[in-house]
């Protein structure tokens, strides 16, 4: 089966905010206000029960405020951190189609998923004590369907399809807004996490930072280090441990007290 | 003849810590690999064990603060001690002639004490980032996830050895710690230091 991917294309996003809504009824979330920062952000970060957030950057040049919208959720990375950190057997799953799913019969509630995640996208929930994000509308894509989001978005900003044609697309999209002017647009498919099964094109690839996203993201070092040569320390440390101590007494034996004894 | 070697608190405090650690250690080793989740199903399930091996673990910080504060005085290394362990190579081989007489601890359960109170630490300080993810910064848990995992290895590897010294390696160890009493012989093989000390004191106080 194909990889499939969201394109979204940051020149696009009006900042209508469908796509939360979309989200959160497809999803059946209910929406709890969380802090009101005081911006057209609908709330400063994602929560357990709100995956998909425009964030409303707002910068400055001559004077004149404008915004730099981004969609923020899960980046459904090829080399999931949240993945690698799981100690769960099939907790967090990756479908046949690329999509990187949370299957929350098996979610214990560690959170390592979260310090595993480059993009800080797990949310624990409160009351379940599991772990959440977006899901690609895993049930939407399972029978053809599109992900809520894009069904609903209405200026084409977002696109589904498979992560080859929509790589395509991207470095099109790319050129033509280039052409336009906008000389630093680019596409963001970090190679740090093996690429993204979401895809942007933004205007200013120079500056991904502008746009909340890092510039250059991988699973943090000692996640790796944690779930790898760690990891063989200790088989060594254990097995060493029980198999060196049974050997021992098979060459050396216990301690006698006559021989210390007798030394007096 | 008897001699007396752990009172009934020493043994109590040293069997809940040991109990905590033992929980401790198998429902962490459950989240540890995926190898060994199948320990979280023995536990009572996955979600479970991420309830409460934190508390295990504080359990266990708690009791081992009590058992290191009654013992910590008698755990200081002293210059035959440290001789003692310089020379331990012999003592792993059972080739003890030449070796420093031990007191009622020897060089090696001293530096075990020390090593397992100081990896204790480690653990409950990392332990408390990882335990609540949600809210901990995320730099910490990036270092947490690193030193729990090392200072449990750490812990588990020295109990390793502690369980077999104790169990088979120096036969008569477990009565100190069970019935709280080791015979003169075993003394006097193992910890001649103390074994004269105690009769001593006894015959003076005897007297």
């Amino acid at each position: 089966m194909q990889t499939v991917a969201k394109l979204i294309d940051t020149s696009l996003c009006i900042g209508c905010k469908a796509c939360e809504v979309a989200c959160q009824e497809w999803n059946d979330q209910e929406f709890t206000l969380g802090t009101f920062g005081g911006t057209y952000q609908t709330m400063p970060q994602l929560e357990h029960n709100f995956w998909n957030l425009i964030k409303f950057n707002e910068f400055e040049t001559d004077g004149q405020m404008s915004w730099l919208m981004m969609k923020y959720q899960c980046m459904h990375c090829q080399d999931a951190g949240c993945m690698k950190a799981c100690p769960s057997p099939g907790a967090i799953v990756r479908l046949p189609n690329g999509t990187v799913d949370f299957n929350h019969d098996n979610c214990i509630g560690c959170g390592y998923c979260i310090t595993g995640c480059p993009f800080d996208v797990p949310r624990l929930s409160p009351e379940t004590k599991k772990v959440y994000k977006c899901t690609l509308c895993s049930d939407r894509t399972a029978v053809g369907l599109e992900p809520a989001c894009i069904k609903t978005c209405p200026t084409n900003c977002l696109t589904f399809g498979t992560r080859t044609d929509l790589l395509r697309k991207a470095e099109d999209r790319a050129h033509e807004l280039q052409a336009d002017g906008l000389q630093h647009a680019g596409v963001y498919n970090p190679a740090g996490v093996g690429g993204t099964n979401v895809i942007y094109v933004l205007k200013d690839a120079s500056a991904p930072e502008s746009y909340g996203l890092p510039r250059d993201p991988t699973i943090p070092w000692t996640v790796s280090l944690w779930k790898g040569p760690v990891k063989v320390l200790g088989s060594m440390v254990f097995l060493g441990g029980i198999l060196g101590t049974f050997f021992h007494y098979i060459r050396y034996g216990p301690k006698k007290e006559e021989e210390h004894a007798d030394e007096d | 003849m008897k001699i007396d070697r752990f009172n009934i608190r020493e043994r109590f405090v040293h069997w809940l810590v040991a109990i905590s650690f033992v929980y401790a250690a198998l429902s962490g080793l459950a989240m540890w690999s995926r190898h060994l989740f199948w320990i979280a199903g023995v536990l009572g399930g996955g979600e479970t064990v991420r309830a409460l091996h934190p508390w295990g673990g504080t359990i266990f910080a708690l009791v081992l603060g009590v058992m290191f504060s009654r013992w910590a005085s008698q755990m200081k290394l002293d210059a035959a001690d440290r001789e003692w362990l310089a020379k331990s190579g012999r003592y792993m081989v059972n080739d003890e002639k030449g070796m420093p007489e031990s007191g009622k601890f020897n060089g090696g359960q001293k530096m075990l004490f020390w090593v397992e109170a100081a990896f204790a630490l480690l653990l409950f300080l990392s332990g408390a980032i990882l335990w609540f993810p949600e809210i901990t910064p995320r730099v910490l848990r990036l270092g947490a996830v690193l030193v729990h995992p090392l200072a449990a290895i750490g812990s588990i590897g020295g109990i390793i050895v502690h369980i077999y010294m104790s169990l088979f390696a120096v036969p008569g160890s477990l009565k100190a710690m069970t019935e709280g009493h080791v015979s003169a012989r075993w003394a006097k093989a193992h910890h001649p230091k103390w074994f004269r000390q105690r009769t001593t004191n006894e015959n003076e106080s005897a007297r």
